[in-house]
């Protein structure tokens, strides 16, 4: 025990100090900060902007009314859809309106052929149909007051009916997935990223050590297991100190801030629930640790740093792996598909997936208590295991050895280790 | 206390490494370990520091079990290895901390080798600004630091200046003075020689000679003699007119020297070529059995094998 903290405390502040992770939390806190000024800095100058735009600023939309022959309805009901722009009724034909479009003298055009049939003539056609479904929108609305009017119901009720939508109030009896969608995204988002991040200071810290050969000095001072789980929780540490400045500044300079200077995006993403946060970093830890044994042990194989990528990639497909199928099944809705249940349980997917699951669906309590004790006592068996690997992995040099060499290697050390166990007991 | 290991075997896989490996070396004394590269030198001494286990066979100080937990014991390793990133006190005091010292004492320590190495301006840079030897050095304060019962040393002067490997040598024979018991690897046999009262030659594994270094050089036979004269010439002559029936040669090893070298054919009949030289019209400087030196002990027991 003495052995472990001795060395998690020479790791930590290895990590603490080093340039590297220095430098990383303060361009964290940088962004931080950013995203917390920015918003309001860029909507102040944005609006002082608008204000000075006249008339004749304003970009302008060609409308030609082949088919409705009502110049005031038609400029009305685009004056009220696409407010900022100037509408212009015109009877150009194509070509000449695709020129003009084209030069830019028009944001773009519509030529309504027929009550319900229209060109939209574009320079650019965007990715997302937003503004071509606002035009199509205000033609049906054109159609429906003209239809209204032609059956003699006057303009102010057609209106109404036209517009008018039910009141919808949502009662939720489980968890309100719209409102935690994009919080529970977020830091699951950090887990991943977090696991990833300190699991892989941990496999550098085991290459680092060997390939400067202090591994000869360190393996005759502390028992390997020692060593590992030192390295381990250290760098686990260094992880937890990060998140929690960031954190920390994050809510802090949210003080300074008035939450209405920001987009509402960004809005609903500080609003996350306690209990989400919480599991975050219960689900952070948990998989930090599976990972970041199972990397140290295969990092243990590689005797300079340049081995370490191959051989630490299937590590690597597997987290990936994982945040895919629980990020598919978040975007398709079902976060309580049989898939995400199974996952949730084993423990190599369980960190992201009984989170997403914790965060965003109606777990019971032993569920997740369920999936957190498979998760501890894989930890600790992972955590044997990388010991016993490490012990055989560090003093290998040259050639990464075969899978099935090193499972022969275990089972020989395992074997001297019953027998000198059992001879001390005869003692 | 008196250091042994007893009967060890060990196998990587399929490969033999160690078979039946027997070594003792008592406080205040230096044993030598020597053989050829992958004699098996290196898995000996990491079975000694309880990195592996041994297949059969144990290590016991004073003939009992080694409790590597009282028993305090410094390693230098042939790869040498300690942090180049890091603060050098830094790193002194963390690995003597793990080999048991408290926190205040493992500072002293610290302050007190780097000192005895004069390495204290270094103190606060990182390794790896140093040069090789200093790097040396600090490996070597590293290895003392924790006050070791055991020393063991592999290849400790490899990259050492004269004045360097001179300081080594003081430290080494002082840690040999205070009582510790010390483990000398090393190719450079006349360090082995100026250290070691006994060796340990292993070869594929095996130990093939071991006791105490003057032991093992009386063992040759004793019929080679070199007289050193200012005639060698003349002396030669009269030595093969008188006794030639039982000499094998005479000669000169080195063409202009004065030296003379008789091999006999047994060495009973040194005491007559004594009488005759000493009674011959020659001046005599110096006559002496001529004993082989380390490196030919060494070169004749691991030629063969590996």
């Amino acid at each position: 025990m003495k052995h472990i903290l001795q060395v998690l405390r020479f790791e930590y502040l290895g990590i603490i100090k080093s340039k590297a992770f220095i430098i990383t939390t303060v361009l964290f806190l940088v962004l931080i900060i950013g995203m917390a000024f920015l918003p309001g800095l860029i909507l102040s100058i944005q609006s002082s902007g608008d204000e000075k735009k006249t008339e004749t600023d304003k970009q302008v939309i060609a409308v030609v009314d082949k088919a409705y022959k009502d110049e005031n309805t038609v400029k009305s009901e685009f004056a009220k859809s696409f407010e900022g722009y100037k509408v212009l009724i015109s009877t150009e034909d194509n070509d000449t309106l695709s020129d003009k479009v084209d030069k830019q003298d028009y944001a773009f055009a519509v030529v309504i052929d027929e009550p319900l049939a229209i060109t939209y003539i574009t320079k650019n056609n965007s990715l997302f149909a937003s503004q071509t479904a606002r035009v199509a929108e205000t033609v049906k609305g054109i159609y429906q007051t003209t239809s209204f009017d032609k059956l003699g119901v006057p303009a102010e009720i057609s209106a109404k009916i036209i517009s008018s939508e039910p009141k919808l109030s949502t009662v939720t009896t489980g968890t309100d997935q719209t409102k935690n969608y994009l919080s529970a995204y977020i830091l699951m988002m950090m887990i991943y990223m977090a696991v990833i991040l300190y699991g892989q200071l941990v496999a550098q810290s085991v290459v680092s050590e060997k390939n400067t050969r202090t591994m000869e000095m360190l393996i005759t001072c502390a028992k390997p297991s020692h060593l590992m789980f030192g390295k381990v929780f250290g760098s686990g540490l260094a992880g937890i100190t990060q998140l929690a400045v960031i954190v920390c500044t994050a809510v802090v300079s949210m003080r300074f801030v008035s939450m209405d200077s920001l987009p509402a995006e960004l809005r609903e993403m500080m609003n996350f629930p306690v209990d989400t946060a919480l599991y975050a970093l219960l689900f952070f830890v948990l998989g930090y640790f599976i990972y970041s044994f199972l990397l140290g042990a295969f990092a243990s194989f590689a005797s300079r740093s340049e081995d370490l990528n191959t051989l630490i990639s299937p590590v690597m497909l597997v987290i990936v792996a994982v945040f895919m199928i629980v990020v598919i099944a978040i975007n398709s809705g079902s976060v309580d598909s049989t898939l995400m249940i199974v996952c949730s349980y084993i423990p190599f997917s369980a960190p992201v997936a009984m989170f997403a699951r914790a965060a965003l669906s109606d777990v019971s309590i032993i569920e997740i208590i369920i999936s957190v004790v498979i998760q501890l006592v894989t930890i600790y068996l992972l955590g044997m295991l990388a010991s016993a690997i490490y012990r055989v992995g560090v003093l290998m040099y040259g050639k990464v050895p075969k899978p099935s060499a090193v499972i022969k290697l275990l089972s020989d050390q395992h074997k001297t280790n019953k027998a000198i166990r059992a001879s001390k007991k005869g003692e | 206390m008196e250091l042994t290991v007893k009967g060890l075997f060990k196998s990587f896989g399929e490969k033999e490494v160690l078979r039946d490996v027997n070594l003792s070396a008592a406080s205040g004394s230096a044993l030598g370990l020597l053989g050829r590269n992958g004699a098996g030198k290196t898995t000996t001494i990491r079975i000694i520091m309880g990195v592996f286990y041994p297949d059969k066979g144990e290590v016991l100080a004073d003939g009992k079990p080694l409790d590597r937990k009282r028993v305090r014991i410094g390693y230098m390793p042939e790869e040498r290895g300690l942090y180049p990133k890091k603060i050098i006190s830094e790193q002194l005091v963390y690995l003597t901390m793990l080999r048991g010292m408290n926190s205040a004492d493992a500072r002293k320590a610290c302050d007190k080798w780097l000192d005895r190495m004069g390495m204290t301006e270094y103190k606060n840079k990182k390794l790896e600004t140093l040069s090789k030897g200093n790097q040396q050095k600090i490996q070597l304060a590293a290895t003392l630091m924790c006050e070791p019962d055991i020393v063991i040393l592999d290849e400790p002067f490899s990259g050492l200046d004269p004045v360097n490997a001179m300081l080594l040598k003081d430290v080494i024979k002082e840690m040999i003075d205070s009582g510790a018991v010390v483990l000398f690897s090393s190719h450079q046999m006349n360090y082995v020689e100026e250290f070691c009262s006994n060796i340990s030659i292993l070869n594929s594994g095996k130990i093939v000679a071991d006791g105490r270094i003057a032991d093992i050089k009386r063992s040759y036979p004793r019929d080679v003699i070199e007289i050193s004269t200012q005639e060698p010439q003349k002396l030669s002559a009269h030595i093969i007119k008188t006794m030639g029936d039982r000499i094998l040669t005479a000669e000169q090893p080195e063409k202009e020297g004065n030296i003379l070298r008789i091999k006999m054919k047994s060495e009973q009949s040194k005491g007559e070529l004594l009488s005759l030289v000493s009674a011959a019209d020659t001046d005599i400087d110096s006559f002496r059995v001529c004993e082989p030196s380390l490196n030919d002990i060494f070169v004749q027991y691991t030629e063969a094998g590996i």
